[in-house]
């Protein structure tokens, strides 16, 4: 009798600590993250070439979409302080605070995620297990998030956004795309794996991956908050409020103008899921690019002027 | 209440220790005083091992705990099989060969610039060292199809078909599955200094960072609970080679630690291997990076291609 209680206090014990060890894999995303990883640098800071889907899994509508976007949409009044969609956080250059939301329990309700720019609204993630809306409930920019535990990895599901852009080359984005975020911790860095779905403009998921830095206190995310102001653009003139994107004009042969920096073929440039994979790279065997002149060490840890000394 | 009677009253202080003793087992990092000189058995707890030291609690002493699974039956998830790379980033450095001079993206140093600033194909090429970028830093990056299969259940070899390399990540049989805790490297990871022979895929120390036990919603692990976790791997020795294949290089004394994990929505799979590589030589600061490769059913596209520094 006693040997049987001894028993099952163990293992009373041992299940205690086997729940609390799988709580402990739930982390603590509480606090600043910044971009770490050094991908796509020029498409993550200063935007991407007009025509460059090459990689985007796009459709033919995607792709019409892309090329005949007028390249100075984003100029008008009403759309300089647009913001982006929720895959901006892989997407552009800002990472974000995290923040828990607790009910009176102490117990993690959602969690928040804001942006130290304009051009990404505030996320909500609700971790209480509630179904997202309707698909007619209101769409916007930051979508409806909804986010679960798997394990050491927190999925977050995003729906019920508003048209916008994938890419800010044009590459546009519908309202029935649906977005799903894996984030895992490791220490004072998190990987996010992004799942991209859109059955509007992609043939295929688009899938890409960050990883990122936590930091200290608010100061040393990004510099300043940047707000935008709408402002009337005069083309040469520069207000210094706002810094709103100019692409070059929008005309047919705009198709060449990767040609002309890279030398890449339209069958490359046109995107599709096929450029994915790696035997696409088969087809440009022989393919020689021109020595480069154009951005070719922007990083934000090394500028260029840094290592030309 | 009833909990405590029986812990504190009806067991009494032998049931205490045995209760601690079986704790300890499971703390990682921990070893429990019956097996103290085995730190195989400090990690997360898996199925097994809770049953195995509450066996041993309930006998009043730690002296029945069974021998540490391999690696590969401590798998948190099955990461063999046929992948393929998704180039979604980093397209125009990745399918192509970047023209020369183009260093986006890459915290190079100016040592490292001047290097790649001279550098020409052509004469790598005439001296055979194709494969120079093909090295365990570059070859993640490479788009290609990997196929992962256990060489033996402490060994976890990687196959590439582009440029055919190997890579193979040991599992060493005192590693802690403890969860991963941002250690880049340290005095019990990774490969250590010593006589060690570089090569281009260097040494690599894997280790499974295992984190959770079972779903929260349970009190207590079911008999086949799942295991989460990723793949910690630290590689070092490695021979200079090349990250780019328009000169960029690397160094003796680079080394990276990647975390592998598997993502999975729906049907689809995905392997995610995040890098961080630090390089005292070429790099002004750490190089990190993401990989992706997606799971394929078999290994029908497989093409076995030859290094080259041309495409």
């Amino acid at each position: 009798m006693r040997a049987a209680a001894c028993a099952l206090a163990a293992l009373m014990t041992l299940a205690a600590l086997v729940y609390a060890d799988a709580a402990r894999a739930q982390f603590d995303l509480s606090g600043n993250w910044v971009g770490e990883s050094s991908e796509d640098p020029l498409e993550h800071t200063a935007g991407g070439y007009p025509d460059m889907f090459a990689g985007i899994p796009v459709n033919e509508n995607g792709r019409q979409a892309g090329l005949t976007a007028p390249g100075d949409v984003m100029q008008e009044l009403n759309r300089q302080c647009e913001p982006w969609p929720a895959h901006y956080l892989l997407i552009g250059p800002w990472g974000g605070r995290f923040a828990a939301l607790r009910d009176a329990a102490g117990q993690v309700i959602a969690w928040t995620l804001s942006s130290p720019a304009y051009d990404r609204l505030p996320m909500t993630i609700w971790m209480d297990g509630r179904s997202p809306p309707p698909a007619l409930s209101l769409h916007t920019y930051a979508g409806y998030s909804v986010g679960r535990w798997e394990g050491d990895t927190l999925v977050i599901s995003t729906s019920l956004l508003k048209d916008g852009y994938l890419l800010d080359n044009g590459m546009p984005s519908s309202n029935r795309e649906t977005d799903t975020f894996f984030l895992t911790r490791y220490g004072d860095e998190m990987t996010i794996m992004l799942v991209v779905n859109d059955p509007v403009y992609l043939e295929a998921p688009f899938v890409s991956a960050r990883t990122m830095k936590l930091v200290g206190g608010l100061s040393d995310v990004n510099d300043p908050i940047l707000y935008c102001m709408p402002a009337e653009t005069i083309e040469g003139f520069t207000d210094g409020y706002h810094s709103a994107i100019q692409l070059p004009p929008k005309e047919a042969a705009q198709r060449t103008y990767l040609q002309g920096i890279y030398r890449l073929p339209p069958v490359a440039t046109d995107g599709g899921a096929r450029t994915m994979y790696p035997q696409f790279a088969k087809q440009l065997v022989g393919y020689k690019p021109p020595d480069c002149k154009l951005y070719c060490a922007q990083n934000r840890r090394v500028p260029e002027d840094a290592i030309s000394r | 209440m009833g909990v405590r009677h029986i812990a504190g009253q009806a067991a009494g202080w032998p049931c205490l220790l045995a209760c601690l003793v079986a704790s300890a087992a499971l703390l990682p990092g921990v070893p429990s005083a019956a097996e103290g000189q085995d730190e195989a058995d400090a990690g997360a707890p898996t199925s097994a091992q809770v049953s195995a030291a509450a066996a041993a609690a309930a006998n009043g002493a730690g002296h029945a705990m069974r021998p540490r699974p391999s690696a590969r039956a401590r798998a948190p998830f099955d990461i063999t099989g046929y992948w393929v790379s998704l180039v979604t980033q980093n397209w125009r450095y990745r399918m192509i060969v970047p023209g020369h001079g183009d260093y986006a993206g890459i915290p190079i140093n100016a040592k490292a610039k001047r290097f790649a600033d001279a550098w020409r194909a052509a004469a790598d090429i005439a001296a055979g060292r194709q494969c120079e970028a093909y090295g365990a830093p570059a070859l993640m990056q490479d788009p290609e199809r990997l196929h992962i299969l256990w060489q033996d259940d402490e060994t976890l070899r990687v196959d590439t078909d582009e440029g055919m390399q190997t890579r193979l990540l040991r599992f060493r049989p005192a590693a802690s599955d403890a969860p991963a805790d941002g250690r880049t490297d340290g005095p019990t990871d990774g490969p250590t200094d010593g006589p060690t022979a570089s090569s281009l895929q260097g040494d690599s120390q894997a280790r499974w960072a295992l984190s959770a036990v079972a779903n929260s919603l349970n009190r207590a692990p079911e008999p086949n609970a799942r295991l989460y976790g990723s793949l910690v791997v630290i590689t070092g020795h490695l021979m200079p080679g090349l990250l780019r294949k328009n000169g960029i290089p690397y160094g003796v004394g680079a080394r990276m630690t990647e975390y592998w994990k598997l993502h999975a929505l729906g049907a689809a799979q995905w392997l995610l291997i995040s890098t961080k590589m630090t390089d005292p030589e070429y790099l002004a600061a750490p190089y990190v990076y993401d990989s992706i490769f997606q799971k394929q059913a078999d290994g029908s596209g497989w093409d076995p291609s030859p290094c080259s520094l041309t495409s």
